[in-house]
Parts: C-alpha cells; structure tokens; sequence
C-alpha cells in the first residue's frame, strides 16, 4: 500500500465572472444575441479566470500542510476541488482515504431543530452513521460543553454556542484527511486549544490534515509543510518557517502589485494604469522606519505613499483604509478630515502617514488606499497596498473590532482600588 | 465560559497554546482496512448515476426527510393537522362546485369519496414538486460546502411528502367507512401505484430541481405548471369524461395512470384502464430515467452556479 494520501496533478480551474453567469432564460438569449455582435474570443478571456492554474503536489499519509496565500489565490478552490464539492477543469486528484472537509462549520445546521436533533443531522451530512454518532454522542456534547442546551432550538443559541457545537460534531468525524479552512480561528481561546488538540489527536492516529489558514502563528505551530499559492499556481512548498517567511516578505514587498479592491472595479476598471491617479508604491512601517509585516497591540505605524498624479485635480483626499481579513472595514484614515492638503500639480508625489497606537484586536489586515474628493463622491483611484498582523494573546475578533480599556467605578466607595489582581498588561514595544 | 472568571482561564491557556505542541510521534500505521481510493477529475459527456455513492448516503437520505417532516410544521398551531386540512378542505370545494353544481359524473361512488380518492395521491405529487423544484437552491449553502451525491436533496423532497400522504389516507378511511364504500382485492395494488407516483414525481424533480439552479425561471413557472397539470389529470372529474380517441394522448401524462389506479384500488369499482396505466408507466419511467440522467450532468456544476 502506498503510503500517499493525495496527488493531485496539474489541476486548473476556470470560473466565469460578472456577465457571464445567466441565471435567467432571458439572461442567456441576450448573451446570445449579445455576443452575434462581439468579438467572441475577448469576450471570452475577459469573462473568465483561472482560480487555479496547474497546481501539483504529493501529501504523503499523516502529513499536516498548511495552505497559504492572498486573497483570490486559490486556496479555497483547492479545498473545494480536494472535497469533491467542485470538479476541477483539467487535471485530476487521487484521493486515498475517507475525507472529512471543514470548509465552514456549522453550514447544515437547521435553525429550529435542538441542538440534540442537529447533532445528528449535521453529522449525517458530513457523511457518519446514525450508529456512529449514536456512539459518538457523548463526547460530543462533552467537547461542545452546552450540555444544558442541548434540547433547546438552535436559533436561540449564541453564536459561540452554536459554533461550539457544531465544531464539537465535525471534530469527531475521524475521518483519514481532514480538509480544515480557517475554522481554528472560533470560539474563545481555550476552545482553539482543544480545537487544535484534537487536530493533533486526529493526526496521531494517523490521519493527514490540511489546513488552510490567514493565522501563520498557528499554521507555524502546527504544521510540517506549508504550500504558498499564489494566483492559482504554487509558489513554494516546503518547511514551514521558509515558506510562512517568503510568504511574508512578499507582503512587505508587496510583490510589486497594488491591486485593486473588488468593489472598485466597477467604478474605475481593473486596470491602475489607466486612471488620473496611481498608487506606485506603499510601504507599512514601524514608527521608526523599518519595514513590518507584524504589528504588536499597541504599535504605532507608518504608511509611506507613492502616487502618481496624471491630471491636476482640485481638492484631492486620500484615504488609508484597515480593512480585516472577513472584509470588515476598522478605520480609515483622510488626508481632508485630518486638514493635510496634497498637492495637485501632475507629476510623482509622496507623503506618509503616522497612524495612531493600534488598538485593532489580532488579525491579518489589508491597507487600501483610495483617493477621493473632499466629499467622498468622486472615486479617482483605489488599490490593495499590503496587509500587516495585529499580535495579541487575548485580543481577537471574538473580543470586538479594537479593544480600549474602560475605567471603572463603584458607587461603594470603599471598594475603589481593592481589585483582586493588577489590570491586564497590554503589552506595548 | 465557566463560573470562574472567563478572562483568567483564557490567559492561562493562552500562554501555552502555540507553544504546547509537542514533536508529534511517527504515525501508527493504518489499520488494515481498504481505503477507497477517489479520483476527482474533470468528467465528460453523459453519465450514469453513481448508485453506489447514493446507497452510501442512504442515512442522510433518512435525515433530511425527517428534517423536512419535523420542521414542516414547527410554530403552527395546527400542526400536522395542516397534512390532513389541505386535501380535505380541496375535497370540500370540489364536492359543492364540481358534485352538487357542475354534477359531474364519479364512477358511481359519492362524489366526495370520489375526489378524496384522486386528491391524495394529486396532493402527494404536488407536493413533491413544489417543494423539490427548489430544493436545490433552498439548500445551496450545503452544496457549495460539503460533497454528499446532490441527488439525496430532490429525493428528500420527494420522500417527505409521503409522511403527509399517510397521514391524510387515515382521513379517506374514515371518510369511505363513513360511506361504506368496501375495497375489494384490488386494494393489493395500492402500493404500486404509490411507486408509481413517486416515480412520476421523482422523474419530474430531478428535471425541475436541476433547471432551477441554471435557471431560476423555473421556481416562478412550478405554481402555473402545477395548477395546469392538475385540470390535466382525472381528479375532479373521471377518465371516461375524456372523448376516447383522445385517450392515448391524455394518458401521455403519468398522473392520469396513478389516479385512476389508486381510484380504482381503493374504490374497486369497475375494471382499470389498463391502456392508460401502461402508457402512464411508460412515460414515468422514461422521465426517471431521463431526469437521473440529466441530473447527473447538471450536477458537477451545483457547487459553481448555485
């Protein structure tokens, strides 16, 4: 018997975008009647992308892989294709194992049934026995620790709750690969610990894990091999600290590419170069001028601009965003609001923005800078500048957005100043 | 979090989390069991079913109809009643219009038992329709995350209806006890014609549920389709209303074959229409087939276009 648990050879897969979806009847005529008058083959390339692009790789048997990569890069259609949810366009993967796949915890789930009665329905549709969960039941419920709950309707419970349960029944899949895309990053620390700890038990009793994952400290931990996708194709593959560091210097790099956010595309077309105003170049620095990629709680930051202006344009606003890895926008930062004016002449130009002590709980980030008028209704230009972590053992995003500590007052007068232990140290380097 | 303090037994863990992973020992080896190897590969042309991967998930077959049974009627005050109330209240409406107004002919039994014997098996492949036709999509959420064979969802949606079935065929026996209408032996062949619907419907699912993922028309032409199809079968009035040299044409519809066969079982008057019965099983089965077949090229795109 081999000891192989995937191969996976030359896959690719396309994906129509925007127009090319027709979900009507009368959407695809028109596509028809459409395309009689277009040229077909640029139509063609324009509509379409390739999530993957000639990806190939062995994961022998108890291996745990981490899979990394930007937004976009093909991470999540690997999985996909490896699960056998979707097919791949060319190429193929031999799969040696019964598979277990994580893609989103708790999606099954049905709201007005009790926790009890989804146990069973979200472990038959990730593919166990009634006997098997019957068997299995009580650990689960133990793992989950909702035990008072678990006759109740699920669309009462918290979302911890409900994520708790629902990781507590994918965890005892036992299944011989196990495809994980960012679930490790639910429910409270201590929860994480046993995730990850039964990710261990699993890959002990020799299973082979794969995890996909924005967190590189526990990819780091985790895992023995690291595979860094990078717009569909691999770009390496190997250890895990020469990888996750490759990986990063590409961040800091910025792998000379700013791109432009999704949203935007349809306001100024993907293409920078076109536009009056293009971001040349961005660095994310320390306060003192050195490059950075990681960021602790409580750091201040600089952002270091190139643009290049085409036209004179009256009233220029830049703006630096922090946009979350789930896309959440956590400030921004405007050159209008805060009474900085940029000059407007044509030509290359440059400035740089001394952020505030980052109060932003740990997570991946991404920089967007975009330029706007002074009323935010004119787009001229918008574009990905790099992504930095936010490190913080406590902080994340199950705490909020950014953490600030409150005071705190008794009207018991006596009781002020008696706390029992010191105030958490935030830690501020 | 516990009784004690949440934030304290958080920190204590925190210290330790990335930094407890001991050097993992070398995997044991593998139990001596067959690991089934999976090719997952771009697939072409027509198909069969994979069967095998059907009968494998046969238990989620089984969760989702009693998902589907349990969440019908959660927050209603009635409950399951609403399986019986549907027919029933349809019975009603077609007794006073069709049987004392229209005075449509019924076989010689009272009209009532007459339409109740038609409605049930009507309202079972409605049912299943309607409900299948966006199955699909309804659970698209499960499609786009997790790999089971698709055809499970349709199915479920078929299946389910029968639970409703059951329950409103005790209506009918208190109703033909109420009539003294006595079945005869032919009451034996109820059960194929049963199957037969669930084929007819099943049939019709799988095309419908398909199409409805590419095209979404479909979920706005299934109430018209349905409402069309049932002045197309025998239910409000007989089969014999029906010129006979249309007959061959009418009985193209699978529907007319399980009506008059489920009234002439149960209500055992008369001899069946064998011609009809057959031409219906016919084009039932042709549009099993057909639909397993179809679905099964629709399928490898669900996950892309749903």
């Amino acid at each position: 018997m081999s000891d192989l648990a995937i191969r996976a050879l030359h896959l690719a897969k396309e994906y129509k975008i925007g127009e090319a979806q027709h979900n009507t009847l009368r959407d695809q005529f028109m596509a028809g009647v459409k395309s009689l008058f277009k040229r077909s083959e640029e139509k063609r390339r324009k509509d379409r992308f390739w999530a993957l692009h000639d990806v190939s790789f062995d994961i022998k048997k108890g291996e745990m892989v981490g899979i990394i990569g930007h937004n976009g890069a093909g991470k999540s259609t690997l999985l996909k294709i490896l699960s056998r949810i979707t097919e791949p366009t060319h190429g193929r993967a031999e799969i040696h194992g019964r598979v277990g796949s994580l893609l989103e915890v708790g999606t099954g789930f049905h709201f007005e049934l009790t926790g009890r009665e989804n146990v069973y329905l979200y472990g038959a549709i990730l593919g166990m026995t009634k006997a098997e969960i019957d068997r299995k039941f009580k650990k689960i419920v133990e793992f989950s620790e909702i035990e008072q709950f678990l006759d109740t309707a699920v669309k009462h419970y918290s979302s911890g709750m409900y994520v708790r349960l629902a990781f507590a029944v994918a965890a005892h899949l036992d299944p011989e690969i196990l495809l994980i895309d960012e679930v490790l990053s639910v429910g409270d620390l201590a929860f994480q610990r046993k995730c990850m700890e039964q990710a261990r038990s699993l890959r002990e009793s020799g299973s082979t894990v794969i995890v996909v994952s924005h967190n590189m400290f526990s990819i780091k931990a985790m895992c023995d091999r690291v595979i860094y996708l990078s717009h569909g194709k691999v770009l390496a593959d190997g250890p895990p600290g020469e990888v996750i560091s490759l990986y990063e210097k590409d961040i800091l790099g910025g792998a000379g590419e700013l791109d432009t956010p999704h949203w935007a595309q349809a306001r100024l077309g993907s293409d920078p170069t076109q536009r009056v105003v293009v971001i040349t170049d961005m660095q994310i620095l320390n306060e003192g001028g050195e490059r950075r990629t990681v960021f602790n709680f409580g750091e201040r930051g600089r952002v270091r601009i190139k643009y290049e202006l085409r036209q004179s344009i009256k009233n220029l606003n830049f703006v630096v965003a922090l946009i979350r890895s789930d896309g959440v926008a956590c400030c921004n930062y405007s050159s209008e609001l805060d009474g900085f004016k940029i000059r407007v002449k044509p030509g290359d130009g440059a400035f740089e923005v001394l952020i505030p002590a980052i109060k932003l709980v740990a997570d991946l980030y991404s920089v967007h800078v975009m330029v706007w008028d002074d009323k935010f209704q004119q787009l001229y230009g918008a574009q990905i500048g790099g992504s930095f972590h936010v490190r913080h053992e406590l902080f994340n995003s199950h705490f909020g957005v950014y953490h600030e500590s409150a005071e705190w007052f008794s009207p018991n007068t006596d009781q002020v100043g008696t706390a029992e232990r010191s105030p958490i140290k935030v830690e501020t380097h | 979090m516990g009784k004690e303090s949440g934030l304290e037994r958080v920190l204590v863990v925190s210290a330790t989390t990335l930094k407890s992973i001991p050097e993992a020992p070398l995997p044991p080896v593998l139990k001596a069991k067959t690991l089934p190897t999976v090719v997952v590969q771009a697939s072409k042309g027509w198909l069969r079913p994979d069967f095998r991967a059907i009968w494998d998930y046969r238990e989620l077959l089984y969760f989702l109809v009693w998902r589907d049974v349990k969440v019908r009627y959660k927050q209603t005050a009635i409950g399951a009643a609403w399986a019986i109330c549907q027919p029933l209240l349809t019975m009603m409406i077609f007794a006073v219009i069709f049987g004392r107004f229209a005075k449509i002919p019924s076989n010689n039994v009272p009209y009532p038992i007459f339409a109740l014997a038609g409605l049930l098996p009507w309202t079972y492949f409605s049912q299943s329709i309607t409900r299948s036709g966006g199955s699909l999509v309804a659970d698209a959420n499960l499609i786009r995350r997790i790999y089971f064979p698709r055809l499970i969802i349709p199915a479920s949606a078929v299946v389910a209806p029968l639970v409703d079935l059951a329950l409103s065929f005790l209506i009918l026996l208190v109703m033909m006890a109420w009539y003294r209408v006595v079945p005869d032996w032919a009451v034996l062949t109820l059960p194929l014609f049963i199957c037969l619907a669930v084929c007819a419907a099943l049939g019709v699912s799988l095309w419908l549920s398909a199409l409805n993922v590419r095209y979404r028309d479909v979920g706005h032409a299934i109430p018209f389709l349905v409402q069309f199809w049932m002045y197309a079968s025998p239910i409000a009035y007989p089969l014999s209303l029906i010129p006979r040299r249309w007959h061959v044409l009418y009985s193209l519809n699978p529907m007319v074959a399980v009506v008059e066969g489920f009234r002439w079982g149960l209500l055992g008057k008369g001899s069946p229409e064998l011609e009809a019965i057959l031409t219906g099983t016919v084009v039932a089965l042709v549009l099993l087939l057909s639909g397993l077949v179809f679905f099964k090229r629709m399928e490898r795109s669900f996950a892309d276009i749903v």
